[in-house]
């Protein structure tokens, strides 16, 4: 069953954190029940982000591989090994992520892909999602967008 | 300082953090994803974030000392420490680095160093202020307690 997360509107997130109590930990992590182990890789060149997306990837039961640098992220892909989802970061050392979209793309590669990055303009967003990006996401990456993802992998 | 006072003390400091705006309900995002599987995670993630950052801000700093500025490098580094900075819930950090970027984009020397020293300045206190806060939550573990939510 999964929880909503609660709406943050100013005044109810202030309610929240004066009464001493902030919202109990498991609430904010949205509950679902995946039913197949997915597969995602994520790539990323800042450390952080990283580790934080892979484990928020883990904590939904998704076996994760993680690479910095858009090199490896395309001799993985062409070496043949799968994943059911792909997140890629815009900004990458090597090639970028337009870059690293396009050639994915061009191997043949058909998964689910997210465009996770801190930010963009539209024409950006644009050229992404020309290039096969399925969704572009503003970072942080967060359940409430990636859940329904997942559900929808997952085949719910 | 008993264990019921400490851990009141961590939680109104907590609470301060969201009140002025250093952090955000990312934060508290990270800290749901820290269990008994995973009981340093939240402190990891920010120990990478700082080795991240400091490391962004020596390259941002050198940039600007150069006769000929590689704005273009520059933005992809702020570009880089507005994510990680967003991905900790560092609201402040994330907030400058958005302006900071408009001026890498215009090209304006004088604002990407102005932008560059409040970035720093407010990387400093975050990072002072989460240093204290695990410091308190360390503290309340080593008299036994356990940490409030």
């Amino acid at each position: 069953m999964a929880h909503t997360l609660p709406s943050s509107d100013q005044s109810s997130d202030q309610d929240k954190w004066d009464s001493g109590g902030l919202e109990c930990k498991g609430q904010l992590l949205i509950k679902i029940v995946m039913r197949n182990r997915l597969t995602a890789l994520v790539v990323d060149g800042d450390t952080t982000c990283w580790v934080l997306e892979q484990e928020l990837l883990h904590s939904y039961g998704v076996q994760t591989l993680g690479v910095d640098n858009s090199r490896d992220a395309v001799d993985l892909i062409a070496s043949d090994a799968e994943f059911n989802l792909i997140i890629i970061e815009k900004i990458l050392p090597v090639l970028n992520g337009l870059e690293v979209t396009r050639q994915i793309c061009e191997i043949g590669v058909r998964c689910k892909m997210l465009e996770v990055t801190a930010c963009s303009g539209e024409s950006e967003r644009q050229a992404f999602l020309a290039f096969g990006v399925d969704v572009f996401i503003e970072k942080p990456l967060d359940p409430e967008h990636l859940v329904p993802i997942l559900r929808e992998l997952d085949g719910q | 300082m008993d264990l019921v006072q400490l851990q009141r003390q961590l939680v109104d400091y907590r609470t301060s953090l969201y009140h002025e705006g250093f952090l955000d309900e990312q934060f508290t995002q990270l800290q749901s994803l820290q269990d008994e599987n995973n009981p340093d995670f939240v402190v990891e993630v920010v120990s990478l974030f700082f080795e991240d950052s400091e490391r962004l801000l020596n390259e941002l700093s050198k940039a600007l000392e150069q006769q000929v500025i590689d704005f273009k490098r520059m933005d992809a580094q702020v570009h880089q420490l507005k994510g990680s900075s967003s991905s900790i819930g560092a609201h402040r950090v994330q907030k400058l680095c958005i302006v900071f970027r408009n001026y890498c984009e215009a090209q304006n020397v004088e604002g990407c160093l102005k932008c560059l020293q409040q970035v720093k300045h407010e990387y400093g206190i975050i990072k002072t202020k989460l240093e204290s806060m695990f410091q308190l939550e360390q503290q309340i573990l080593n008299a036994g307690g356990s940490i409030p939510v």
